[in-house]
């Protein structure tokens, strides 16, 4: 998919839902949970609040605050008419009562999302007809060619990180110190940002932002690294061991390997999402940890990756999504089990007419650090 | 200053008592409640990107999903965490708060915990951080309207103990470590990515919790985040350093340049005469107005806001702004910056300055504004 199409799908939601405009809001908090729908119109990652304007025909505006910040929107934006502001609200109330959204009818995207003292106006202000987040995320759920390119590069940085990770991680160590090195690194790769949980312990109970606990021999350490790549986020998700890892934690650990391979096996195009946890939860049922495939254990076997579009959506069983070509998402087991707590493994895969590719060059597997 | 949000707090931020001991966080919690005399509790909300009300009355840093303290005017607080029960155990050091929950159902709970804590009557803190969603879930649990009273409690916040005073002296000599590593590194002939993460990783291994950076690749025209590898050299390279120790931030502007900078200069005068208008009592607007009336032209990345107080948050009022009737006050922390912008170049440089009852101390400040 281009962006060009891209744009093209969402004008075609516009006339189907009778909207004449599009406001994409977000408020410059960037998270992996959360979509950002000014990103996927503009491919501008905002420092502070910004909007896109897009009308049904005609040019689309990008809204930029701090005002400042505008030549490097316009850098990255030149098909975008960019409007420098002090005020997000203030500049699309000004659009409404002078401008291209006057007397429009009106859908917005990313409001739910988007802090209280900014949405709460443009709730009041704009009066829009309804949410857009279907058309724009919809239609962003396939990434562009481009976007595919820079998952492949975060990818790429996160599998070196994770070497680096296993070069340096040592008891005596604090998981922050780690964390911070870590997130250092990949940044010297060219990661601008970097959602990196990080935590050890003889038993994790999930994963969880590093703190400053000492890590200890014997420790389990678990990572989800997920550097972002111009704006695109690809995670791999590991386990270590520090010093010898347990016979059994090795047979565990295989278990959840071969359940993300059956998951990575069951996604392609055409199969809804909940075929592929369901593949996995079959390969962890078998081996007798049927309760554990449920929550408190588990929520989600995987995940989309923004920062623009988070489609497809959690790997979970109550997911209906078909998948389609282009698609990038996370495939992971990631399981507390009795034994060995929370294990972390997956890989990001591409959706091709083949199936899913994993964008790694290794997948998951245990390691053990030498000390 | 506004630099880009990561997606995940990743660094340093277990609370500790030695240097923040639970009278501090008593002494902040009983002036607050002394200013809001019929208050039965409040309800404090504080995110990734803003928390630092939530972090002063609780030390709590929400690294990855938003936090709620319930803080009751007599007993002890609560603290929901975002992301489920296993999160609590990466929660529990970076608080005083012992009764950590998982934040969920918030609507009902919220609801249930003002009734069983005097009916009506708590405040509500940073609630205009809220997403939208969570705010409509507040307000239809909330029969009655609550007050916000940030506004209140930062006005307490700007007040700066004794201990806080001395983390932001530790944090501006990390901040100045970091910039002079900065300026060894492209002296030595470094790249721009490679000179801005030299600065970075000093501050990394100095303890710092958080790091932000901006640069110019235009000679100081513009600011920028790190986007991608800059190989390149720049000179003279503008560079915007926050530090982040301890929960309080400290932050800094520098022109790196192997020769003298005649704008900075400039812009080094007109700072130190800004800094010496920084008394207490003086109006905010006439610190700005004083910059403006040097009869140099100011740089767009200060022309508008020339500085603020600074502490938990990286911004915090009152702004230095034409305009502003604020006064700044004794006890107050602020970072004031002096930005310069002409056809003969650009520069902008600041300063850290401690404002006592009578006259100030400047914590760090830019080279070229230092006797």
């Amino acid at each position: 998919m281009t962006f060009d199409q891209r744009l093209a799908a969402i004008r075609a939601g516009m006339i189907e839902h009778e909207l004449d405009a599009i406001v994409a809001i977000h408020d410059g908090a960037h998270f992996i949970e959360t979509p950002n729908p000014v990103l996927v119109l503009s491919g501008f990652k905002s420092l502070g609040p910004a909007a896109v304007v897009l009308p049904r025909d005609g040019e689309a505006s990008l809204i930029v605050t701090p005002a400042w910040d505008a030549d490097r929107a316009a850098e990255c934006c030149p098909t975008l008419r960019v409007i420098a502001a002090d005020d997000v609200a203030n500049a699309l109330t000004s659009a409404r009562d002078h401008g291209s959204l006057r007397g429009a009818r009106i859908g917005i995207a990313g409001l739910a999302f988007t802090r209280w003292d900014i949405a709460g106006r443009l709730d009041q202000v704009l009066l829009p007809a309804g949410s857009a987040d279907g058309i724009v995320f919809d239609a962003a759920a396939a990434k562009t060619v481009e976007e595919v390119a820079h998952a492949r590069e975060a990818t790429r940085i996160a599998e070196l990180g994770y070497a680096r990770l296993v070069e340096i991680a040592r008891p005596g160590m604090s998981e922050d110190a780690l964390a911070l090195e870590l997130k250092w690194y990949t940044k010297t790769l060219g990661a601008e940002d970097n959602f990196l949980l990080l935590c050890a312990g003889p038993r994790n109970a999930a994963v969880a932002p590093s703190n400053g606990r000492t890590m200890q021999r014997g420790d389990i350490l678990v990572a989800e690294i997920t550097p972002s790549y111009r704006g695109q986020l690809a995670q791999i998700c590991r386990t270590a061991t520090l010093g010898p890892a347990s016979a059994d934690l090795k047979h565990k650990y295989d278990l959840l390997v071969r359940a993300m391979n059956a998951g990575i096996g069951a996604a392609h195009p055409g199969a809804p999402m909940a075929a592929v946890c369901r593949a996995i939860n079959t390969v962890l049922e078998a081996e007798g940890y049927g309760e554990y495939c449920h929550p408190p254990h588990i929520r989600r076997r995987g995940h989309g990756l923004g920062f623009g579009s988070i489609r497809p959506g959690d790997v979970s069983l109550d997911n209906d999504t078909v998948l389609t070509e282009g698609m990038v998402f996370m495939i992971h087991p990631n399981q507390h089990l009795p034994e060995t707590g929370y294990l972390l493994c997956g890989e990001p895969v591409l959706l091709t007419a083949h199936g899913a590719e994993p964008l790694t060059q290794r997948r998951s597997a245990l390691v053990e650090i030498g000390l | 200053m506004l630099a880009m949000n990561p997606t995940l707090l990743i660094g340093p931020a277990d609370w500790d008592p030695a240097r923040f001991p639970r009278e501090e966080f008593a002494t902040r919690a009983a002036a607050f409640w002394r200013a809001n005399p019929s208050a039965t509790g409040a309800i404090v909300y504080g995110d990734r990107v803003n928390h630092a009300e939530l972090a002063y009355l609780t030390n709590f840093t929400p690294k990855l999903e938003a936090a709620l303290a319930l803080i009751p005017r007599q007993g002890s607080p609560q603290l929901l965490v975002g992301g489920g029960a296993n999160m609590l155990p990466a929660a529990k050091p970076l608080t005083l708060v012992e009764d950590l929950r998982p934040l969920r159902h918030v609507g009902k709970t919220v609801a249930q915990w003002a009734r069983e804590h005097g009916g009506d009557a708590p405040v509500l803190i940073g609630s205009a951080f809220m997403p939208y969603a969570l705010h409509q879930e507040f307000a239809a649990a909330l029969a009655s309207k609550i007050g916000d009273k940030t506004a209140e409690l930062r006005r307490l916040m700007g007040r700066k103990s004794a201990r806080e005073l001395a983390v932001l002296r530790e944090a501006c000599a990390t901040l100045d470590a970091a910039i002079a590593a900065m300026r060894a590194s492209q002296a030595a002939g470094a790249g721009v990515t490679a000179t801005i993460l030299a600065g970075e990783q000093v501050a990394n291994r100095a303890g710092a919790q958080d790091i932000r950076t901006l640069f110019s690749l235009d000679g100081g025209r513009t600011l920028r985040p790190f986007e991608t590898l800059v190989e390149r050299t720049v000179d003279p390279l503008q560079v915007y350093v926050a530090v982040r120790r301890l929960g309080y931030w400290t932050e800094g502007l520098a022109v790196l340049a192997a020769s003298p900078h005649p704008c900075a200069q400039r812009a080094g005068t007109v700072l130190r005469e800004a800094v010496s208008r920084m008394q207490a009592d003086a109006r905010c607007g006439e610190i700005a107005r004083g910059i403006a009336q040097a009869d140099l032209a100011l740089h767009p990345v200060t022309a508008r806001i020339a500085g603020n107080a600074i502490g938990l948050a990286l911004e915090e009022p009152p702004l230095i702004a034409a305009g502003c009737e604020e006064r700044i006050e004794p006890g107050g922390v602020y970072s004031l910056r002096v930005g310069l912008s002409d056809e003969r170049g650009h520069a902008i440089v600041s300063a850290m300055v401690a404002v006592r009852d009578r006259g100030n101390e400047v914590l760090w400040s830019s080279p070229e504004a230092a006797r």
